[in-house]
């Protein structure tokens, strides 16, 4: 027998309680490490490198008031714009499906690909969609869901403009961080409203990183105390803007995952006092025997330690194993696109499980050092 | 006359509960030579078993001196008087307390664990004092699969794998039918006359008591004369 033996032999000893201890921990970090994907997945910026080119313009007064059209011209001669689109978000439902899960946005197609060149799709559709002012693209996760395929038709109904407009698919997409929406002229949509002559926003690609302060400010400067003063911003600070939309449920996933943390805290401290209150008598035993202090607090650590740590492996490895072995944009229908346990968020869970181990243990093991053998001892007869 | 093994003096304890002070010990000063088996009786209350911790270094006193082969137990800090009971003394108790998930070699195995051994020499020290005490064949039954004198003579080759040269046995026999106790006694009377080991046990019968080389009456604290 050795020392890890006989720890191993003591967690063993109360096999349910063993079990349900694992179990309540791994549970615990399971969903901590699930909140930690969710809140991930609400924030994350884009990465790729022409995000850091993009910028978007949009009304100062709110991302729900529009913009002239007009302003095109005056953005298309600041220096260091290389191409722009205007970009509107449509909503509403189709006549099939009823209300859509994706995002449907008017756009300039012929100016799309220069701006977001990860898109991906048929030369043939995509040439196809150009030419024909009532079509559309479709992302490939929206395609999946609802069974869209080149050809299809079907009609949108927004709830914000008084428009509906019959599209045609003309091509699935792929490729892009988000393959979920659905692009369709901005000029079909002009004529459904009637010249309405107004946009959502802007989006632009700037020439380079070095120009793009000059840009935002050249661009705000232009509708400086105009009807319609703009923002500009990169895509990572209107992403970070977006998502600090979210700050309520930013809040409420930490405040959960407080909780978790929490309750796995008092559950594995529970468990671990439980295990040496009942192993008092033997801890005094070890003491008269010869096992020091630091040796009785490393057997209660290591105990600790080790019912963590398998939380751990069950919770976060499961979390991991689960996330990347099923196709969460089709189980979300397309709410999650990448649902990823990423490696940090492992050694947090880790560190997690760790710190739970020492301060679980913390207690009963002072309790134990502050033990007299005698006092142990009295309690034996 | 032979240098006393262990070697007490003027030892009191008072225990403090609330406003009362209760001495368990009162002045008490005693030798106690090698390989005696010295049998400590006194009725509940009296201080035996508070003189027998002292003496094995598990309690301290509130004044006096108590000196094991020279050296003075009560003026070692923690971990030194965990070391040095490691080495030095043998516990056996009344209800055997042997570690209930562990097997009789385990059992007998654990206090080896803390010294620098190799696992091949802490299995010849397990099997010689499994086979001193009669328990050879059970090595691999677990406390419970045992009866309680099979019990007790696990702890006893507990208290001797690690060659201590003192035993303190407190009540060894008292969860004992009386052809289990004779076999215990009679293993403690062997360690003492044949191995040369100090045997000091704590008991309330007269005939467990009668098996010692010597014995003393503790009350209210006190050694009778």
């Amino acid at each position: 027998m050795s020392i890890p033996g006989f720890i191993i032999r003591n967690a063993l000893r109360n096999k349910r309680r063993l079990l349900l201890s694992v179990l309540s921990s791994g549970v615990s970090l399971f969903l901590l490490v699930t909140l930690m994907v969710l809140l991930r997945e609400l924030t994350q910026p884009p990465t790729d490198a022409d995000a850091a080119l993009r910028v978007a313009v949009r009304n100062k007064l709110s991302l729900m008031s529009t913009l002239p059209q007009r302003q095109r011209f005056v953005i298309e001669r600041v220096p260091g714009v290389e191409v722009m689109t205007p970009f509107l978000w449509f909503g509403g439902k189709t006549e099939a499906d009823g209300p859509i899960r994706f995002g449907t946005f008017a756009i300039d197609p012929a100016r799309l690909k220069r701006l977001f060149p990860e898109i991906r799709c048929d030369a043939g559709d995509y040439e196809s969609w150009l030419k024909d002012r009532a079509s559309c693209i479709v992302g490939r996760d929206t395609a999946q869901q609802y069974g869209y395929k080149p050809g299809d038709r079907f009609t949108l109904v927004s709830g914000l403009f008084p428009a509906s407009i019959e599209l045609r698919v003309a091509g699935i997409y792929w490729g892009t961080v988000d393959d979920r929406n659905l692009f369709f002229h901005h000029r079909y949509l002009d004529e459904a409203m009637h010249d309405w002559g107004q946009t959502g926003m802007w989006w632009l690609k700037v020439s380079s990183t070095e120009v793009m302060p000059q840009v935002i400010d050249a661009i705000e400067r232009e509708f400086a105390n105009s009807a319609n003063e703009v923002r500009a911003e990169s895509e990572r600070a209107f992403q970070a803007a977006f998502v600090s939309m979210w700050g309520g449920i930013k809040f409420l996933i930490g405040s959960i995952s407080g909780f978790v943390l929490l309750t796995l805290v008092m559950v594995t401290a529970s468990t671990m006092s439980m295990a040496v209150r009942e192993r008092f008598r033997e801890l005094a035993i070890l003491k008269a025997l010869g096992f020091r202090r630091r040796d009785l607090f490393a057997l209660i650590l290591a105990e600790s330690f080790g019912l963590a740590a398998l939380g751990a492996l069950l919770g976060a490895g499961g979390a991991w194993l689960l996330y990347s072995g099923m196709d969460v944009p089709r189980a979300t229908h397309g709410i999650f696109v990448s649902f990823e346990v990423t490696g940090q968020m492992l050694g947090t869970a880790a560190l997690v499980a760790s710190l739970l181990g020492v301060v679980s243990c913390l207690a009963p093991a002072i309790a134990v050092a502050k033990m007299s053998v005698t006092e142990g001892l009295r309690t034996l007869d | 006359m032979q240098q006393p093994i262990v070697s007490i003096r003027n030892l009191s304890k008072v225990y403090r509960q609330g406003e009362m002070e209760i001495a368990a010990l009162d002045d008490v000063s005693l030798d106690i030579t090698r390989g005696e088996f010295l049998s400590l009786m006194g009725p509940s209350g009296s201080g035996k078993s508070t003189l027998l911790h002292i003496i094995a270094g598990v309690d301290r006193p509130t004044s006096g001196h108590c000196f094991v082969e020279g050296v003075e137990v009560t003026s070692l800090n923690e971990s030194e008087l965990a070391d040095w009971r490691n080495q030095n003394v043998g516990f056996v108790f009344q209800s055997f307390n042997l570690i209930p998930v562990l097997t009789a070699y385990e059992n007998v195995e654990l206090p080896l664990l803390l010294m620098n051994l190799s696992s091949a020499q802490r299995r010849e020290l397990v099997n010689t004092a499994l086979e001193l005490v009669g328990l050879a064949d059970r090595r691999k039954h677990l406390p419970k699969q045992m009866s309680g004198g099979q019990e007790q003579r696990v702890a006893i080759a507990r208290a001797i794998a690690t060659d201590p040269r003192l035993i303190v046995a407190d009540e060894p026999t008292g969860n004992l039918d009386s052809a289990s106790a004779d076999t215990v006694l009679e293993i403690l009377q062997t360690l003492s006359r044949g191995a040369g080991k100090t045997v000091i046990m704590v008991t309330h019968d007269p005939r467990a008591a009668s098996h010692g080389s010597r014995t003393i009456h503790l009350e209210k604290g006190k050694l009778l004369p």
